[in-house]
């Protein structure tokens, strides 16, 4: 059986009193939140905390705030949350989707949005899916505020930005614009329990109806130290007319923007190859659904 | 250090004295004595320790003692009734879904947590509910099978209190 470490165990009933504690303890503290990375890591004897701190208690950090132009999702709430939400399937459907291809059933129950994002792992599911949501994340430590966009949140495996001191206290992202289609597509050996081989997640924005391309966004999983845009396959598509032509030569430049590694999942070019067929096809289901959304419009 | 705190398992209240990296999975079988939840791999892929926590099923190897006070935790043990077995564990022995018997506990309780949340739930959904639970001897078949035949029990039950005012 797997032990745990000895740890101290705080459960701070605001979020004044947690941004102290990890004040004072700066390093030697980390968040509980679902447990389900921190928990494994532990008992792997990965991480060592002198002190796990359980923000359980504070409310708003479970909530997703639809009140305002933006949505704002808070750092506790559940990835099975995220997955069966009616109004987040319809208002951020990408999300939504990453998050119905995370762990399993029983992670999903436990595991936070919040958590997802702070492991920096580079085959999470989650941050992809809100970078082409253009999404932000709100950091919080004593008396301070701060807030990053996703796309400059990540600096390599397991890093980022985030100081000892700070705690994630919120997803911040603009709902999807008219004439928009996303999709993400995670390529696994089996269903369930799975970490992605190379995930991709798109965006596409129209010019109106008919129009040409005025926004696009791709990006690549698990075939970079950390998610990664596409940044050359993006370009390329700007101001186009969507076609198959036109996503084949995007996919193919997709290809190039990856630096997949060879690893127990599957080998770097193999992954490189399957970025195209992944971004191709990601492309295809964005633009099948702002046509879906068109037509449901229009009736 | 260890702290005295209060689990609600099975609707009964528990008093423990728990330090902070003891597990739900090792609090609910060395302290409440409740032997029905398994630990298997210990990092939540084989859902041998799923309970139900607050309506969903959890891995509780992933979950600290301390962090399940104030919650309602059913276990295996907390869902036969006074007439006997649940309709789900009575379909599990009637349809041979069981076979070593480790993973059942676990089946049993995300079975519970689909068909709690979702009566009739598609051969898919409940292929889906039950991913996380890891079987190696039945081949999940009769598994799948046996909660078929459990919906459609529940159901009938429930028409029947439905009528008789229960």
């Amino acid at each position: 059986m797997l032990l745990l470490p000895k740890f101290d165990y705080e459960e701070p009933k605001s979020l004044q009193e947690a941004l102290r504690i990890f004040s004072e303890l700066k390093g030697k503290a980390k968040v509980i939140a679902g447990g389900t990375d921190l928990i494994v890591n532990m008992k792997k004897g990965i991480v060592a905390p002198a002190c796990v701190v359980s923000l359980r208690r504070i409310g708003p950090l479970s909530v997703v705030d639809t009140k305002k132009t933006v949505i704002e999702i808070g750092s506790h709430v559940t990835v099975s949350e995220l997955a069966s939400s009616g109004f987040l399937a319809a208002a951020l459907p990408v999300l939504a989707k990453a998050a119905a291809t995370l762990g399993s059933p029983l992670i999903r129950n436990r595991a936070t949005i919040g958590g997802n994002i702070v492991t920096a792992r580079p085959a999470a599911d989650l941050p992809p899916a809100l970078m082409v949501l253009g999404a932000k994340v709100e950091l919080k430590s004593k008396g301070k505020k701060r807030t990053v966009p996703l796309d400059g949140f990540f600096t390599g495996p397991g890093s980022t930005v985030m100081d000892d001191d700070e705690v994630l206290t919120k997803i911040v992202t603009p709902g999807i614009p008219p004439f928009t289609g996303t999709d993400y597509v995670k390529l696994m050996h089996r269903a369930t329990l799975e970490i992605a081989i190379v995930a991709v997640a798109s965006r596409i924005t129209l010019d109106g109806p008919a129009g040409p391309i005025k926004d696009a966004r791709i990006v690549l999983n698990a075939v970079a130290p950390k998610a990664v845009h596409a940044v050359s396959a993006e370009r390329f598509l700007l101001g186009e007319r969507p076609s198959e032509e036109l996503f084949t030569e995007a996919a193919r430049r997709a290809m190039d923007d990856a630096s997949p590694i060879d690893d127990i999942r599957g080998g770097a070019a193999y992954r490189r190859e399957m970025v195209g067929i992944l971004t191709k096809r990601a492309l295809s289901k964005a633009l099948d659904e702002v046509r879906g959304r068109e037509t449901r419009g229009a009736r | 250090m260890k702290k005295l705190i209060s689990l609600s398992v099975n609707g009964k209240e528990y008093e423990l004295a728990a330090a902070s990296n003891k597990t739900l999975t090792q609090a609910l079988r060395d302290d409440l004595g409740l032997l029905g939840t398994k630990e298997g791999c210990g990092v939540g892929d084989c859902g041998a320790c799923t309970v139900i926590m607050d309506g969903k099923p959890v891995n509780s190897c992933l979950i600290l003692a301390v962090q399940a006070v104030g919650s309602e935790i059913t276990t295996i043990e907390g869902i036969a009734g006074t007439g006997g077995l649940h309709p789900i564990q009575k379909a599990f022995v009637d349809l041979g879904a069981i076979q070593c018997g480790f993973c059942t506990p676990g089946m049993i309780l995300s079975a519970k947590g689909l068909l709690d949340s979702k009566p009739e739930p598609t051969e898919r959904e409940i292929r889906e509910a039950l991913s996380g639970n890891l079987c190696r001897c039945t081949g999940y078949q009769k598994i799948v099978e046996a909660v078929q035949e459990a919906a459609k029990t529940m159901k009938k039950e429930q028409r029947r209190d439905y009528h008789e005012g229960v």
